[in-house]
């Protein structure tokens, strides 16, 4: 025991001063950062300038919503149903040949308002290709008479015809704006009709909760949250568990430290010891991100906006934990096994899919679990050792099965783990005398029994 | 457990991996505060024999007892190793390293410093202290293991192959070293196949070949038993003599003398005789003892 926790130590102090876990440990928040904010900025990044759109309005009538609509951005229902009826001096009086509008909030678009005076569409139109053709405007849209009726029809004419995503959102702008007004025409209080046609909100509760009803917002992503989470502890530190397995044996000091230790505490301490640098760093982590959280919060609740934090109850935090840790431990015993089976970490890593694969299994199994949480193939799945801190935390989540069960989910587990561990030290120590060469499962099976 | 009853008693082990039987029924004492020889060609079974007395793997059968105790894992901490394959922690502190090594023999933090500090001193390489193993040459990684498997004071000590990889300078030192050891009562176990260094320092021997015991006993015994009888022969006019083969067997040109090798039955006092009254001017006439190497080679290149 004493010699386990040497072991321990050693691991622990090399792992959290290496070059590696200081690295990761700073850079792992950056690139979360990374994935999460920058494609999204992307995104919404608009390369180009504004487009310039050119609006010809026949009907005399839709101009201001439609520019009101797209100025509003993309939140068309309140740009259009609670928005300001037009003025409907603005549209009549204007005389103006072109009137230029302000940069939307977005800057998507430049809007100009093209007045027909009279003219024929065909002038119109032969005038406004040609000012796309000087690039002085990049698109146009006709609203025709007849737009207002129901077969009515509006025409885009552009430079670039692939930018979907651009059309499509313009097209809603022009539906909303032409169905407001048609709303008005036939005297329909647009209020009304917005409060009538508003979607209901479903508030989900759990049921059964002996009364007390627990509101589980959040819940469900904690379970697939920490399932996720396992998968990525496991694929970062899966690695480094193989290659500190393996470092003993390609460093030929594991003859001296057989001579001092037995197999089983050695490779007990070498899992604890890497796994608690795992642990420190995600602990680092989840403070900087409760830090962060709280201090953002605080932020907003002092400016003004009521924040409402995930609720979890407790218990299914400290559940969540416990799972965790299972899972960890689980495929962490996995690697182990493997890096005393093989005798180089390149060879590991071509031999560590089967785990990987393992672990997506279980992250699979958490969807039939959610549609029949109470089924016996969910109450059987979530007793494997491989899937159940999944698929286990996903039935807690859903449809809390009864405690025994919970219990001996974990039991199986934990006893999974030490059985793996001891399985994984006999391997290693009988594997160590055999130089150079991987070891074949039925060898190691042989080599399990023997000694 | 009396003065001399043997530090290490196997009694007939053996060890096999599936068909290969690597031990075939060994029984060996070593006695306490000697220096005891582990000899054999390569793959004799030396290896597998001492992973059986550090508790490594178990015999398939016989007994193994150390200090009088059968093997357990506490008597481990009695124990120190160094085998023939070389290993530390590629990128770990020298310093960090050996605390790490001793105390898994059980030692305290406090002792551990104090004896890396005179260990490493006592092999000239107390400058090295705050070094990464892989900024190290060789030799002075051999000297860290070696370190390693004394400080923590054993009273067994198991060196395979100690002079493989070592200058002549560091090879006197770590020479120097083993027998202030050994004064100090210290019980070694030298495992080699070079012969040459083994005469210079065991007190007793076990010859294995192919997995058994060929010959064991003290230096002398065996040298006594090997019933060879070779003189060191330098003179002129002696052809005549060194012809007759009811006294010599063959004749062994030697540097600026020759090795006679008397035939059976006769004595380096018959040859003698017969030189002189032959005529022949001797100026060096030694009896020699046949060396171990003779004998091993003699011994292993019989059974091949």
């Amino acid at each position: 025991m004493r010699k386990m926790l040497v072991v321990i130590r050693r691991e622990y102090t090399q792992g959290v001063r290496s070059k590696t876990f200081v690295i990761s440990t700073v850079l792992g928040p950056i690139m979360m950062i990374v994935f999460t904010v920058v494609p999204g900025l992307l995104l919404s990044l608009n390369t180009g300038d504004a487009t310039r759109l050119a609006v010809v309005d026949q009907t005399g009538k839709l101009y201001e919503r439609v520019r009101d609509s797209i100025m509003r951005g993309d939140d068309v229902e309140s740009a259009v149903l609670g928005g300001q009826m037009p003025d409907p001096q603005a549209a009549g009086n204007a005389t103006a040949q072109s009137q230029p509008t302000p940069v939307s909030p977005d800057a998507r678009y430049t809007l100009e308002q093209v007045m027909t005076d009279g003219r024929s569409l065909e002038d119109i139109k032969r005038e406004l290709d040609e000012r796309v053709r000087n690039k002085e405007l990049d698109a146009y849209v006709m609203l025709p008479r007849n737009v207002l009726e129901p077969t009515g029809e509006a025409s885009y004419y552009g430079r670039n015809l692939g930018d979907v995503v651009s059309i499509s959102r313009l097209q809603n702008h022009l539906s909303r704006a032409v169905i407001s007004q048609r709303l008005i025409e036939a005297n329909i209080d647009q209020r009304r009709v917005d409060e009538l046609s508003r979607d209901i909100r479903v508030s989900t509760t759990k049921a059964g909760g002996g009364g007390r009803e627990e509101r589980q917002s959040g819940s469900f992503f904690l379970a697939l949250g920490v399932g996720l989470f396992i998968y990525v502890a496991v694929l970062m530190y899966g690695q480094v568990i193989l290659s500190a397995v393996v470092e003993e044996k390609t460093s030929r000091i594991v003859e001296v430290l057989f001579s001092s230790i037995g197999a089983f505490p050695l490779m007990a301490g070498k899992l604890i010891g890497v796994s608690l640098v795992a642990l420190t760093q995600y602990a680092l982590w989840a403070l900087l991100f409760a830090a962060f959280a709280l201090y953002g919060a605080g932020m907003l609740a002092a400016s003004g906006v009521d924040v409402a934090l995930p609720q979890i109850a407790p218990s299914l935090a400290i559940y969540a934990l416990l799972f965790f840790l299972l899972g960890f431990y689980i495929y962490a015993t996995l690697y182990a096994l493997l890096g005393s089976m093989v005798t180089s970490e390149k060879e590991g890593g071509q031999l560590s899919l089967p785990i990987v694969f393992l672990l997506m299994t279980g992250i699979y199994l958490a969807f039939p679990v959610i549609r029949s949480p109470g089924s016996s193939f969910s109450v059987w799945v979530s007793m494997i050792p491989f899937f159940s801190p999944i698929t286990m935390l996903v039935r807690i989540v859903t449809e809390t099965p009864p405690f025994w069960q919970i219990a001996l989910s974990l039991l199986i587990g934990v006893a999974t783990v030490i059985l793996l561990v001891w399985f994984a030290a006999r391997v290693y120590r009988i594997g160590m005398l055999m130089y150079g060469k991987r070891a074949s499962i039925p060898e190691v099976l042989r080599w399990v029994r023997q000694t | 457990m009396s003065d001399n009853a043997p530090t290490l008693l196997l009694d007939r082990v053996t060890k096999r991996f599936d068909e290969f039987i690597a031990v075939n029924d060994l029984s060996l004492a070593v006695p306490p505060g000697k220096i005891f020889g582990l000899l054999g060609p390569n793959g004799a079974g030396k290896t597998t024999t001492i992973r059986m007395i550090v508790n490594i793997m178990a015999p398939d059968s016989g007994s193994i007892r150390l200090f009088g105790r059968s093997m357990n894992a506490a008597l481990q901490n009695r124990i120190g190793y160094l085998p023939e394959e070389r290993g530390l922690y590629k990128k770990m502190r020298i310093d960090k390293q050996l605390h790490f090594l001793g105390e898994l023999k059980g030692m305290g933090a406090g002792a551990a410093e104090k004896a890396i500090d005179y260990w490493l001193d006592r092999m000239k390489l107390a400058k090295w202290k705050g070094s990464m193993t892989d900024e190290l040459s060789k030799g002075m990684q051999q000297k860290i293991q070696f370190v390693a498997t004394v400080m923590h004071n054993p009273d067994l000590l198991i060196l395979d192959e100690l002079f493989s990889g070592l200058d002549p300078v560091n090879a006197e030192l770590m020479k120097e070293v083993v027998l202030e050891l050994k004064a100090a009562g210290r019980t070694i176990i030298f495992s080699t196949h070079m012969m040459e260094q083994a005469e210079e320092l065991c007190d007793d021997i076990c010859l294995i070949n192919r997995s058994r015991k060929v010959l064991e006993g003290s230096v002398r015994e065996v040298k006594k038993g090997f019933g060879r009888n070779a003189v060191a022969l330098r003179a002129d006019n002696a052809n005549g003599v060194l012809d007759d083969l009811r006294l010599v067997a063959k004749v062994k040109p030697c540097g600026d003398h020759v090795e006679v090798l008397l035939a059976e039955g006769a004595t380096a006092q018959d040859l003698l005789k017969h030189l002189v009254a032959g005529g022949a001017r001797v100026s060096k006439f030694e009896q020699v003892e046949p060396s171990l190497r003779d004998i091993f080679i003699a011994k292993v290149g019989e059974q091949q």
